[in-house]
């Protein structure tokens, strides 16, 4: 059978498995399989962030994924970022900023600014708005986004030096 | 999507054996990024997708020959690995310079440049400046190994030349160093959204004259196009603005297509002001 299989992989830390079909994509295997609703498909192309999620360290569209193919991957999603009541620092920043207003987008936005940040633990707002270029917030939160990223850059940066 | 089959053959025979003759909708595919828009569109229904990812390590890395004149990239790199390539960054910056403009980081770190080139959508970014940088492709198949310069590559809107059964496996990038090069990419509804035109461009320079050029467009026509009339008013000469001028009128005769980023008589007025501008600020 070459139409499904069984996936092996870590998901947010713990050794996971499920079956899925050779069309199944990465969110539906999470939302269906695993009740984790934080990635979403919203534009179902790729181009508005609120699927994202991380596969092997990289930022995926959820939506584009097949699931097949995290058979051995280490896959983070939303859930998985905070540690236990501990919100981590760039969700904190992000309520801090009211960074959203309905909160569909926010998800993808927290994931794309974890790894904004670890590659550039003090971004510009050009950098910023590069990064997230592919994340859209219809609420329009824009300006506080790029304000939650500069407050979850000094954040971090204080934790690095405790 | 249901019922779609999906192979990780381990071996080159073996992928040919799951893509079939001629009449197989089984797809090669490389990151899968263009292929599920268009399996999610309905555009395109394949029986199966065989993924190359662990066909052959040829189709894998990105090498700059000992001489240091030509790179050979897999067909299977990731856009994201050719943008953080060091050696990519420094020989050929107009590729990195090219995607930062592409999609967005989630589908760089997917999307590959093989699957790019295959899908052969003319509004693709990538394509016109392989082509401007003079590249060709090792493509490989049931009877053998070819080599095909991109300008013999793309047949058509989402056609390309590959025989039956035949992969891209590399991308070969002659280095040219003294060339300036740049890709212009003109959007006319959001900075990250398809290019209503493209232009990739290469200059040779010695003290004042333009000793060499290439001029590549894309969105506009059924596959890449090199502008040949507007280059021979360039090569050679002094890049004065009446010759600029000149050479972007040359765009005139070019059948440019309308599509929803501009009516065929827009984009040939943007073809003609980018143009004029992009060469009058490589020539500086």
């Amino acid at each position: 059978m070459s139409n499904q299989r069984i996936v092996n992989f870590t998901l947010n830390g713990e050794k996971s498995t499920a079956i899925v079909r050779g069309g199944e994509t990465l969110v539906e295997l999470l939302q269906n399989k695993f009740d984790l609703k934080g990635a979403r498909e919203s534009c179902g192309q790729g181009l508005c962030g609120c699927c994202t999620v991380l596969v092997n360290g990289s930022a995926v569209a959820g939506c584009l994924m097949l699931a097949w193919f995290v058979d051995g991957a280490d896959v983070q999603t939303i859930e998985g970022l905070a540690n236990g009541n501990n919100l981590d620092p760039v969700q904190e920043a992000f309520i801090e900023a009211g960074a959203f207003q309905c909160g569909f987008c926010t998800s993808g936005f927290i994931l794309m600014t974890k790894k904004l940040l670890s590659e550039h633990p003090d971004p510009s707002d050009e950098e910023i708005r590069h990064y997230l270029i592919g994340n859209l917030c219809r609420c329009s939160a824009y300006p506080e986004i790029i304000e939650a990223v500069h407050l979850a850059a000094a954040k971090m940066r204080v934790l690095a030096r405790a | 999507m249901i019922g779609l089959d999906i192979h990780e053959p381990q071996s080159l025979e073996e992928a040919f054996a799951l893509l079939g003759d001629d009449e197989s909708t089984a797809r090669p595919m490389g990151g899968g990024t263009a292929l599920m828009l268009m399996m999610k569109a309905r555009l395109f229904k394949p029986s199966a997708l065989v993924s190359l990812a662990k066909a052959d390590p040829r189709f894998h890395g990105i090498h700059l020959s000992s001489d240091g004149k030509a790179f050979t990239i897999g067909a299977m790199t990731t856009f994201a690995a050719l943008e953080h390539h060091d050696a990519i960054a420094k020989h050929l910056p107009v590729i990195t310079q090219t995607m930062v403009t592409l999609a967005n980081p989630r589908v760089r770190n997917v999307a590959t440049i093989g699957g790019n080139l295959a899908h052969a959508d003319p509004h693709l970014d990538l394509p016109p400046v392989w082509l401007s940088l003079d590249s060709s492709i090792r493509t490989i198949g049931p009877a053998g190994e070819r080599i095909v310069p991109l300008a013999d590559f793309f047949a058509g809107y989402y056609e390309t030349n590959l025989l039956p059964g035949e992969l891209i496996m590399q991308v070969h990038v002659p280095v040219s160093p003294g060339w300036r090069r740049r890709y212009v990419k003109i959007t006319t509804r959001s900075a990250h959204d398809w290019p209503a035109v493209g232009i990739a461009l290469g200059l040779q320079m010695q003290a004042e004259l333009c000793t060499d050029v290439r001029i590549v467009l894309s969105a506009a026509t059924d596959r890449p196009l090199r502008l040949e009339a507007a280059e021979s008013i360039l090569r050679g000469q002094k890049l004065t603005p009446g010759r600029i001028a000149d050479a972007a009128q040359a765009t005139g005769d070019i059948h440019i297509e309308s599509d929803s980023r501009g009516s065929a008589d827009y984009k040939a007025h943007l073809l003609k002001v980018h143009l004029a501008r992009a060469l009058q600020d490589l020539s500086e």
